[in-house]
């Protein structure tokens, strides 16, 4: 991927970058925003580790909710990211039992904490469903497995499919892909409605 | 199919995110994390310490302190003018307009002044006409020493103040003490030189209260000829409660201010000093206990050693009407006050 470097990115900028998988972007995001987050978590009894992954976590929520392409900002990129990895810490935190509270909780300019409930329940959502998915690929078994992870992630063509698990002709990987999929579906809705 | 395109859906989100975590920890790994603590903690300096988030009153105050400030100032000018606007309204409107200093202005007056000045000796003459005088009042002797009470109100920013017996004698008149307090002002004649002490003053200084519905009489100089006027002792405070005076009721004029006030025995209960404008007969006077204050604290340079006593006796006690007034007006005097005009 060709990557224009650019000096100053705009909120905009680096959301585009997000969502289209650059690099830069993303690099970007850490460097901007990165020591804000960590400052959060060590001045509330947070580890570096912690900080990492809860910037992670925001990163993630910000790049599903950047996929929506009627996704648009509210507020300063920076405010919304610090009001996710706030409300994240506060999550991680009740859930090791500790109080609900930051002790040192300030933004730095004038900035308002966003309300960002909607995003993180769907963000709760999608988890669920991705360990979901991970786990029901795990039930399927190999081949099936590889097959549908070349398919449908690594985005191999059914000609390469076809030649790595050494079918005879591609009709006959897309048969087999075919019957992967329903099992992955059965597997994958049964739990799912429960 | 529904459920085809959901799986196909699921499927291929959970290979974005896992595509995309890989990406985060390979950006992840490649920052450099010793410039983040430094940052990090560049923030944590930065940032106000905690102690001074629990003031969220503190904030504020920061935050609209200017505000407050204006708001404040105007609160006082406003405070501040409109209670220096009611107490200004106060004195000069009601007060000016409903008690009036009994001072007579002579400038007004000045042709009736000529026709005194045909009447004067040379030497009396000379003196008027260089000095026209601007404001007239009464006074009276305290004792044969040539002391005499006037109020204050007339001699006030006087550069020289004459005082003219009934007879036509005019002396130069030193102002011994001013009682602005009680408007009383003591006024001596012994600097000048024509003055001959003379006989001891008829009416006594009686400093008791008077009762209600006693008798009175004064005699004053509302004009340039002495002028008797009669009442009654109308209550036993003066003008808003003021407990050193009385209310008369007695008919008295401009010149009359400085006037004594006596009792049917001829004794001096009150000094003349002011009328209420707004009804009829209520005139005022200083009671003779507050001349008696007046008089002791006078400090004894002014007296030059020897006390200035006032006799207690009447010795018009027993003479009617007619024979007091004659032996009470030697006694009163005119004062001129002249100063030089605002």
């Amino acid at each position: 991927m060709r990557e224009t470097i650019r000096l100053h990115w705009t909120d905009e900028a680096l959301l585009d970058g997000l969502a289209s998988g650059s690099d830069a972007a993303l690099n970007q995001l850490y460097q901007r925003y990165f020591p804000m987050t960590l400052h959060l978590i060590l001045s509330n009894n947070g580890s570096e580790d912690d900080a990492k992954d809860i910037f992670q976590e925001a990163l993630v929520v910000l790049y599903e909710r950047a996929q929506d392409e009627t996704f648009a900002l509210s507020a300063q990129l920076k405010t919304y990211l610090y009001s996710v990895c706030r409300r994240l810490w506060l999550k991680q935190l009740s859930r090791r039992g500790r109080f609900g509270s930051l002790a040192a909780d300030e933004l730095n300019e004038s900035d308002e904490l966003l309300s960002t409930d909607e995003d993180l329940t769907e963000h709760e959502r999608r988890n669920e469903q991705f360990d979901l998915m991970a786990a029901s690929l795990a039930k399927l078994g190999e081949p099936c497995r590889t097959l549908l992870e070349d398919f449908y992630i690594r985005q191999l063509s059914m000609q390469d499919i076809t030649e790595k698990f050494g079918y005879t002709n591609t009709d006959n990987a897309k048969t087999q892909k075919y019957k992967c999929l329903m099992r992955l579906k059965r597997l994958f809705f049964s739990d799912y409605q429960e | 199919m529904n459920e085809e395109k959901q799986i196909t859906d699921a499927l291929e989100q959970y290979g974005r995110r896992l595509v995309f975590k890989e990406r985060l920890a390979r950006a992840q790994a490649s920052i450099d994390m010793d410039s983040m603590r430094q940052r990090a903690q560049m923030l944590a300096t930065d940032a106000e310490p905690p102690v001074k988030r629990i003031g969220r009153v503190r904030e504020l105050w920061q935050t609209y302190r200017s505000t407050f400030a204006v708001a404040a100032a105007v609160a006082i000018v406003t405070t501040f003018s409109t209670l220096f606007l009611v107490r200004y309204y106060r004195n000069t409107t009601q007060q000016q307009e409903q008690y009036s200093m009994l001072r007579r202005d002579v400038q007004a007056i000045k042709q009736s002044q000529n026709r005194i000045l045909d009447g004067l000796s040379v030497r009396r003459k000379s003196l008027i006409t260089v000095n026209p005088g601007q404001i007239a009042g009464t006074s009276f002797l305290l004792n044969s020493d040539g002391y005499l009470v006037t109020n204050n109100h007339i001699v006030q920013g006087a550069d020289s103040v004459y005082v003219q017996s009934q007879s036509g004698d005019v002396y130069k008149a030193r102002v011994v003490y001013a009682d602005k307090g009680y408007d009383l002002a003591i006024l001596s004649v012994r600097d000048d030189s024509t003055f001959r002490p003379g006989q001891v003053v008829p009416y006594g200084f009686d400093p008791r209260p008077s009762d209600l519905g006693e008798r009175v009489f004064t005699l004053g100089f509302p004009r340039d000829e002495i002028v008797y006027g009669e009442g009654y002792v109308s209550s036993g405070t003066g003008y808003r409660n003021d407990s050193s005076a009385y209310q008369v009721a007695i008919s008295v004029n401009p010149g009359n201010s400085g006037g004594p006030l006596l009792d049917g025995s001829g004794n001096v209960i009150g000094i003349i000093s002011g009328k209420q404008v707004s009804s009829e007969g209520a005139s005022f006077a200083i009671k003779t206990d507050f001349l008696y204050r007046a008089i002791s604290a006078i400090p004894n340079d002014s007296l030059k050693g020897q006390p200035l006593k006032l006799s207690r006796r009447s010795a018009l006690s027993r003479l009617p009407r007619t024979q007091q007034i004659k032996r009470v007006q030697q006694n009163v005097y005119m004062v001129k006050v002249f100063k030089h005009k605002e």
